[in-house]
């Protein structure tokens, strides 16, 4: 055991790397504690240490900012927690190309910070933006915020990358162009897969340019069918928002008074927001008061440091809300579904007496749900809705959950059929199985 | 099976042939030669041979048991939609068989309110618009070829058009597929929901030239039309200008739904056939397509204009109407026609470069010209760099066709060498794998070498594409590490 520690640590020098208690411990994913902590300063440092890791069948975790370390099922093993953190640079930022190269342990903030200085961002707001999210986390996460109904996911943005394999080969896939066929995708194989597949160590992305003015307004409905009408009427409309969010009450009566946004309580709220230049958001907004006025709606326009922290909260409230008892899912049904979810959310809090947040991505037919209770009802009640959801031909996925949970309730669902075909790609990438062992869909 | 006897056909083609007609009914499979002519190409007319049948099932469980049937005799199967490809990618397979979608045409579901439309491999591109026009949607993904090609072989070639700037290209828009595997087992990946568990499978079906199954349905998404179209045609002297142009609207933070420009060679040919009234003389011209609600299209205009200007545009003008907007626009929708006015032969290349660096490959493609001795007319997808370089040539001219395709392959050299593609749209197929190489080493490779793996262990389903070299599969058992009792007692570990 000392050798093959030895061995791996050799390869970063003793400076870079985690062999002791109690700093392991920090490391531990879901009670495991690995055997050492490494931070390459290079890609080839990757490649050494996985091949050691492959040879000997050592599990290795990678790491960006540890914000989202809990997602996934436990993992089966964990010996070598690989950290990315040192692999930070961004490495060409073309504006005229609305394209930036980065490597993938820089955190989502300081990119944005590096665009900025060229009026251009990347068009994507997953939550742990100030805690250290890192550009390769949201990557193997696929993670996404209110703004992902214009600008789409990781998917969308995301057109080349390097990869380091269980093997150790440096791969690359994808370009500098946005357009480009050439093979099979290889950036959109590795957006959602866990770190699974391979280290993801660079990537390429489309940029957008800051748009010039962003105004949201916000609306309170008691009544969920008029909000929904609402809703269908704003996406059937010219109208092109940037993120068009539903509200549930106790999320409104979580946050209200911190934001001193005095919105209605004990109703649900829809924030639509519009960017653009000047003039075309200003026209948007007058455009949705009259929707809303038709339906009797009333609502309050917020814009600059206001607005932003209406949408911190709402990107970041399930993980604000410190609570050890709680679970965090999202949910993936149809645009006309949304309510009926969240008519569920509502007799299932009133029946369990559980504290349930939701917000939901209402173009999109997304909703990140946080349960907060006893563990036993917060058990029924997540099950309770995947049986719904799943039924909605939709699906159901456990964000962040205590290890009591997610050894009940499957963090992933069902997957299906083409579970077989997943299985077979995990191992031709990783036939030792090191990477993440276990914490992906079907245990892969 | 068709009324004409196949004459002299192998034992095992016959039984082959009978085995086929116990899956659909006769008309659902062709074998006579003359019928067969048809399927022997695709839009790459240089290659041709001939399959052993063709068929033509209407459902995914006749799809499934043909590839069923194809596993156990061994035969190679080539999916095809319209075979309007242009890489080759719908060619048949020496003494294999073509699997074509073409009746499989239905539209399965028009949801409005969620803005999803689910159709069969078959539809034609176009229809889905036509389809949800009414309601005031469309398909964005908008080909040139979109009056004929099918969503099928839209999600095979991962297909762009003139709008994909702003709004994406078909992986952008397709949200779930059925697909039968390459052996036979129907699966579904994605669906009209988003954000399922898993790989991102349809995100791998998409651009993957029919070598990993078979789709046989399909979940779009439809967006709304927008407030407001405006187009500005502009001409310059150079088209190095023009470039320079598109460089400088995204610049100045405009995202314009399509930019085109046409180089003097493809004006000059474009006019003498549809007259869509562009300069003759003009070295260029760039059609810019600005969409969204109205006040944000009225903001951008001016800007635009100022950046035309600032990069020496000779003329600019402004479609009034939808029918002068139409005639911007048919110049250019016709460029690769018009083109078969100017020389008897001409090969389309499709490659791709960042913006930037639009006036320097220009350069290199003119110099390319002249060392070669063969116009090259350049069309070009300029908002996303995407050229098509149209090298014309007169085959019956000795040598000139090898000339030709050799300058086609150094544009291609050309493009990988500041960062871009071999192909932007039309695919790798049969005609560019010799170019993977220039793009990918041999890691990246043997990675989607892995891919196919997964899905054809065999290498029945559409061989002979995309890679360089034939390639086999080494089984990977599942020889994922599982616990040894030992250690799952914690009586001892690997370290
Ligand atoms: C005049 C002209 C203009 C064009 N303009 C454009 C353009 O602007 N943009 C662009 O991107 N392309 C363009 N093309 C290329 C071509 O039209 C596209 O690649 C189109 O998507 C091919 O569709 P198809 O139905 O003709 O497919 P085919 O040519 O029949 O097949 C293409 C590939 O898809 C596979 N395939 C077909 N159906 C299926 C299926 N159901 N499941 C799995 N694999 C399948 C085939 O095996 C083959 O590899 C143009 C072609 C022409 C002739």
């Amino acid at each position: 055991m000392a050798d093959l520690l030895k061995e791996i640590i050799n390869v970063v020098g003793d400076d870079n790397a985690i062999s002791q208690s109690p700093e392991l411990e920090r490391y531990a994913i879901e009670g495991k504690t690995p055997k050492v902590v490494v931070l390459p300063q290079t890609i080839e440092e990757i490649s050494e240490i996985l091949k050691v890791a492959s040879s000997k069948s050592l599990a290795v975790i990678p790491r960006g900012g540890g914000t989202k370390i809990g997602f996934g099922r436990e993992p089966n093993r964990a010996d070598i927690v690989l950290c990315m953190s040192q692999l930070n640079q961004v490495l060409e930022h073309e504006a005229s190309d609305l394209v930036a190269a980065t490597q993938c342990g820089i955190t989502l903030k300081a990119f944005q910070g590096v665009l900025k200085e060229k009026n251009q961002f990347l068009a994507i707001d997953p939550p742990h933006f100030e805690s250290g999210a890192t550009v390769g986390g949201i990557i193997a996460t696929n993670d996404s915020g209110p703004r992902r109904l214009r600008y789409g996911t990781m998917r969308e943005l995301l057109i080349g990358i390097r990869v380091v394999r269980s093997d150790g080969a440096i791969v690359k896939g994808g370009a500098k162009v946005v357009k480009n066929v050439a093979g099979y995708d290889i950036p959109k194989l590795y957006v959602g897969s866990l770190g699974t597949l391979g280290i993801i160590v660079e990537g390429i992305f489309r940029l957008y340019p800051i748009p010039e003015l962003s105004q949201t307004y916000i609306v309170s409905f008691s009544n969920l069918a008029e909000l929904q009408k609402m809703v269908l009427s704003i996406l059937n409309s010219s109208l092109v928002p940037t993120c068009l969010e539903v509200l549930n009450p106790t999320l409104i009566d979580a946050i209200s008074d911190q934001l001193r946004l005095n919105l209605k309580k004990e109703k649900y709220a829809l924030a639509i927001r519009i960017e653009s230049v000047g003039k075309a958001v200003r026209d948007q907004v007058s455009k949705v008061k009259g929707i809303c006025g038709e339906r009797g709606g009333e609502g309050i326009l917020v814009e600059g440091v206001v607005e932003e922290s209406f949408w911190q909260e709402i990107r970041e409230f399930p993980w604000s809300m410190s609570v050890s008892n709680r679970v965090i899912c999202k949910a993936g049904v149809l645009i006309t579904d949304v309510p009926r979810v969240f008519q569920a959310l509502g007799e299932l809090s009133s029946n369990s007496g559980l504290g349930i947040y939701s917000s939901a991505r209402a173009g999109n037919g997304i909703l990140i749900i946080s349960i907060e209770g006893e563990m036993s009802p917060i058990i029924e009640a997540t099950k309770s809705l995947r049986n719904l959801v799943n039924s909605l031909k939709g699906n159901l996925i456990i964000r962040d959950a205590p290890a009591d949970l997610k050894s009940q309730v499957d963090v992933w669902g069902e997957v299906g059929e083409s579970i077989k075909v997943m299985e077979r790609l995990k191992s031709h990438f990783d036939p030792n199985g090191i990477l993440n062992p276990g914490r992906f869909v079907g245990e892969i | 099976m068709s009324t004409k006897p196949a004459t002299k056909i192998p034992n095992w083609k016959k039984s082959f042939g009978d085995k086929l007609l116990q899956i659909l009914h006769p008309d659902g499979v062709i074998s006579s030669d003359d019928e067969l002519i048809v399927y022997e190409c695709d839009g790459l007319t240089g290659y041709r041979i001939k399959p052993i049948f063709v068929v033509l099932p209407k459902s995914a469980k006749e799809v499934s048991e043909i590839i069923k049937l194809c596993n156990q005799e061994t035969i190679p199967f080539v999916p095809r939609g319209a075979g309007t490809g242009l890489s080759g990618g719908a060619l048949p397979t020496e003494e294999g068989i073509v699997i074509s979608l073409a009746r499989m045409t239905r539209i399965l579901e028009i949801d409005i309110p969620n803005q999803r439309v689910v159709v069969e491999p078959g539809v034609v591109n176009l229809w889905v618009t036509n389809s949800v026009s009414s309601s005031g949607y469309y398909y964005a993904p908008d080909p040139s070829s979109q009056l004929v090609c099918t969503i099928g072989g839209n999600v095979a070639e991962n297909s762009g058009g003139v709008h994909c700037l702003k709004y994406g290209v078909t992986t952008n828009h397709v949200l779930g597929l059925e697909v039968v595997l390459p052996n036979g087992e129907i699966i579904e990946v994605g669906g009209k929901t988003l954000d399922h568990p898993g790989y991102d499978l349809v995100g791998l079906f998409v651009g993957s030239e029919g070598l990993l199954g078979i789709v046989t349905k399909v979940a779009l998404r439809i967006i709304r039309k927008p407030e407001s179209i405006k187009t500005l045609f502009a001409s310059f002297d150079k088209v190095e200008y023009a470039g320079g142009a598109v460089a400088g609207i995204t610049a100045r933070g405009v995202i314009p739904a399509g930019m085109e420009i046409m180089d003097n060679l493809s004006i000059r040919a474009v006019e003498k056939t549809v007259h869509a009234g562009y300069p003759i003389d003009a070295g260029a011209i760039l059609l810019v397509e600005l969409d969204g609600p109205n006040a944000e299209v009225e903001a951008q205009t001016p800007i635009v204009m100022e950046v035309l200007k600032e990069n020496r545009a000779t003329e600019i003008r402004i479609a009034k109407d939808s029918d002068e907007r139409a005639l911007f626009w048919k110049g250019r929708k016709s460029a690769f026609a018009a083109m078969g006015r100017m020389s008897p032969d001409y090969y389309v290349q499709d490659g791709v470069i960042p913006r930037t660096k639009l006036p320097q490959v220009l350069g290199e493609i003119e110099n390319l010209s002249k060392k070669y001795g063969l116009r090259v007319a350049n069309v070009f997808h300029a908002g996303d760099g995407n050229l098509h370089p149209l090298v014309l040539f007169d085959s019956s001219k000795d040598g000139e066709a090898e000339k030709a395709e050799e300058l086609a392959g150094e544009i291609l050299k050309a493009c990988v060498d500041v960062g871009g593609s071999i192909t932007g749209e039309h695919g790798v197929g049969y005609d560019k794998k010799r170019f993977m190489h220039l793009m990918f080493d041999e890691q990246a490779l043997e990675t989607m070498n892995m891919i196919r793996c997964a899905f054809d262990p065999k290498g029945l389903c559409n061989p002979g594409k995309v890679f360089p070299t034939p390639r086999s599969c080494v089984e990977a058992g599942r020889t994922t590490y599982r616990e040894h009792p030992i250690e799952k007692s914690g009586l001892g570990e690997r370290f």
